[in-house]
């Protein structure tokens, strides 16, 4: 049902922008770039803070809130550009092992972080030594660069 | 030896060869090179948003910026070597690519820009490093650099596509 529907949009949108010209496309990857660091990056921060590499006087929930709203923004960004790359030839997307690896890496990463690096970050862990979120923070960073490597490697397959 | 020549030369190199041709290391170094951008732009986008007074503003811009320093200096140093090995796999294409000249001199403006920003205005940090505003003198240095590196990968991203 979603994939016939997403496989219908060359149909649906026949004048879509990216799939008549040429030039659309890398300036909207350059956009989906620019919200990749903005997202990546805000979480790379809370991530390296929560493994005790950087900011360590500053308080992790702390850190957390700072760094929400730029996630949030990234995240807004890539949900906007990302589709749209996707809808200049989703049947070609949705044929290639890297597309759908993203995916679903994206779709974990996502949820991971909203539960358990949003809960690592509570203000009522900050007095606690890092312990399990050291691990934690491994386990996210893990996630974000798998969705990186797959979704470079759209463009190389 | 003119940069031309040189080129052709490097270009008939038994390691350009390789680097172009043999399937892993061109995909590999795009790989380091991209990932190592995540690491080192998020480090100079929040750094220069910290700046700017719009992220972070419960961090002092001084332990921002030292903190992120030594990674981000890791990372440029990556980047570095990823990109002109990168540039050796096939200089002569590089070496008539407009858009690859573009991005090498936007990339010695964001460095120009980030040294008069530390000669320059960082120099008074301690006077504002807990306030929410920054000087003007500051803040204009992080708004050039912000546009720099954006700039800076729309061109990157346009290597390809010329």
């Amino acid at each position: 049902m979603i994939l016939d529907v997403l496989q219908g949009i060359p149909e649906a949108l026949p004048k879509n922008p990216i799939a008549r010209w040429e030039s659309v496309f890398p300036v909207v990857e350059s956009l989906h770039i620019c919200g990749f660091t903005l997202l990546v990056g805000a979480v790379l921060i809370l991530d390296f803070r929560m493994l005790g590499i950087f900011l360590r006087r500053q308080p992790v929930s702390q850190l957390a809130k700072d760094l929400s709203r730029w996630i949030l923004a990234g995240l807004a960004i890539q949900l906007i550009t990302g589709p749209y790359l996707f809808s200049g030839d989703p049947r070609e997307y949705l044929q290639v092992t890297a597309f759908r690896m993203k995916m679903v890496f994206f779709a974990l990463a996502l949820i991971y972080h909203f539960t358990v690096i949003h809960k690592a970050a509570a203000p009522a862990a900050d007095d606690a030594p890092l312990g399990w979120r050291r691990p934690a923070a491994l386990l996210s960073l893990g996630l974000w660069l798998c969705v990186v490597v797959s979704g470079l490697w759209i463009g190389n397959l | 030896m003119s940069p031309l020549r040189f080129c052709e030369w490097l270009s008939q190199t038994a390691f350009s060869t390789w680097l172009r041709e043999a399937p892993y290391p061109f995909p590999v170094l795009l790989m380091i090179h991209v990932v190592t951008i995540a690491l080192f732009g998020s480090m100079v986008v929040m750094g220069n948003l910290r700046v700017l007074g719009w992220a972070m503003r419960s961090v002092p811009v001084s332990e921002v910026i030292v903190q992120f320093r030594p990674w981000k200096w890791t990372a440029f140093v990556l980047l570095f070597v990823t990109g002109i090995l990168i540039a050796a796999s096939d200089p002569m294409e590089y070496y008539g690519n407009i858009m690859f000249w573009i991005s090498n001199a936007v990339l010695v403006l964001a460095g120009i820009n980030a040294l008069i920003f530390y000669r320059g205005a960082y120099r008074t940090v301690a006077s504002w490093d807990q306030a929410d505003a920054t000087p003007d003198g500051a803040t204009r240095w992080a708004q050039i650099s912000l546009i720099l590196w954006i700039l800076l990968i729309f061109a990157g991203r346009a290597i390809a596509f010329f």
